[in-house]
């Protein structure tokens, strides 16, 4: 099944910069691992995974721009599903997110 | 027709833009230092000096005590002796127990000398009502405005904070730089190549036909969403965002309303004697009668209450509103 990872709903934010990712494409990721780093106007936002699965797409590189709510990543829970084109669709990977 | 490629643009916080400005005028001349609450290790109480301590020193960069009117004191006194200090004042509220060393002082200081002094100092406040409460809400910049020798801009966009606060760090002074609360989530593109913007230079951000709404700072985005919610009645707003409010840009707010034959003034300080007061005035002069209203908030203060704040501030659906009304023959009592 594929999942994407969107930009967490934090208060009075409108728009994130992404500041680093700390995985790669093709990676398995485990819940709770760091994913990526997003700088809001006042702070940090670390988004962890929160289930197991393969990052497979990045969207947004580090230095982009992503509003809040849209997609940042593509995950599988397998290695070689095909991926989309379009991830608007697909179902969010539960995630937590830590302002730091 | 022009072949030149447009400029670079970078995308960056409201607050990145000002350490920006900050930053590359302090690497320019020593003189500039930066007195306020927070803005040294913490790089500003809205991260908006974020980086500079660290480049620049706690001589350059000093944290203050919260006491207003020692802070724009030590500022006047200090720019009359030659420095040229930036104050930070987190709440535009609080600016009011600046009021005397900033006017007695600083603004009449080169009338009072014949020219021989003047006080470069830029008082850098946050006006804005963002659920803090009656006295961590106001907007106060048309008080400022009729003061002599004080010059007073208001930056609604990263691009304009960048400009502006080099300018004001260049002016000959004393400059009221005017920010707000609810501006620093905004991001927005800024050029990569330096440049500052002159004060006294309004942009019209909206081009329209049927009427001309003036305003600055953060209701520039509400009177933007006025425009969209207008453009489906068929009607066309042309958005000036003034920028500079001492002194004003008055050819293009003339020469719009000359266009547009109608005029709404927008502001979220009170609208008697307000920013917008002075506006329809001189456009009056200018132009003679128009059609003209003045939309702000109520007149009361702001509480930190969302739902009492809400209702007391100027959103898109009041300002439609009331743009709507002024395409009506009859006459226009200043609406909220």
């Amino acid at each position: 099944m594929l999942y994407k990872i969107s930009v967490p709903q934090v208060a009075d934010v409108e728009e994130i910069r992404v500041l680093e990712w700390h995985r790669e494409v093709g990676e398995a990721v485990e819940p709770g691992d760091l994913l990526v780093e997003l700088e809001t106007h006042k702070a940090i936002v670390e988004v962890r995974a929160g289930q197991k699965g393969y990052l497979r797409k990045i969207l947004a590189d580090a230095g982009n721009w992503q509003a809040i709510g849209l997609p940042l990543a593509v995950l599988s829970e397998s290695e070689s599903d095909a991926v989309p084109d379009d991830a608007q669709a697909l179902t969010d990977l539960p995630v937590d997110f830590e302002i730091t | 027709m022009s072949s030149e490629p447009a400029p670079a643009m970078q995308k960056m916080f409201f607050r990145e833009a000002i350490a920006r400005a900050a930053r590359e005028e302090m690497r320019d001349n020593p003189d500039i230092l930066i007195l306020g609450q927070d803005v040294g290790r913490f790089g500003g109480s809205y991260r908006e000096f974020d980086g500079l301590f660290e480049e620049f020193g706690a001589d350059r960069v000093r944290d203050m005590p919260v006491a207003e009117a020692a802070m724009v004191g030590v500022g006047v006194g200090a720019a009359a002796a030659g420095l040229r200090p930036l104050v930070s004042i987190t709440y535009m509220d609080f600016m009011m127990l600046g009021f005397d060393p900033l006017i007695n002082y600083g603004a009449k200081l080169r009338y009072k000398t014949g020219g021989q002094l003047t006080a470069p100092v830029v008082v850098k406040t946050t006006a804005g009502a963002k659920g803090q409460g009656v006295a961590h809400s106001q907007c106060i910049e048309a008080w400022l405005m009729s003061v002599p020798g004080l010059k007073v801009v208001a930056a609604a966009t990263p691009a304009d904070a960048y400009g502006l606060l080099k300018t004001a760090l260049r002016s000959d002074g004393p400059v009221v730089y005017v920010d707000h609360k609810r501006l620093f989530p905004v991001a927005g593109e800024v050029p990569v190549e330096p440049v500052a913007i002159p004060f006294g230079s309004a942009k019209i951000c909206r081009p329209g036909s049927d009427l001309t709404i003036t305003t600055h700072s953060f209701m520039v985005r509400t009177a933007l969403e006025a425009a969209k919610l207008l453009e489906k009645d068929g009607l066309s707003a042309e958005v000036i965002d003034l920028r500079s409010l001492a002194p004003l840009d008055m050819k293009t707010i003339v020469n719009s309303v000359a266009r547009t034959g109608r005029l709404l003034t927008l502001e979220e300080g009170q609208i008697t004697t307000g920013v917008g007061a002075e506006v329809v005035t001189r456009v009056i002069e200018h132009l003679g009668p128009i059609q003209f209203t003045r939309v702000g908030p109520l007149p009361a203060p702001i509480s930190s209450n969302r739902i009492l704040e809400a209702a007391c501030l100027p959103d898109a659906n009041r300002v439609a509103n009331a743009a709507r009304l002024l395409q009506s023959p009859k006459k226009l009592v200043s609406s909220y």
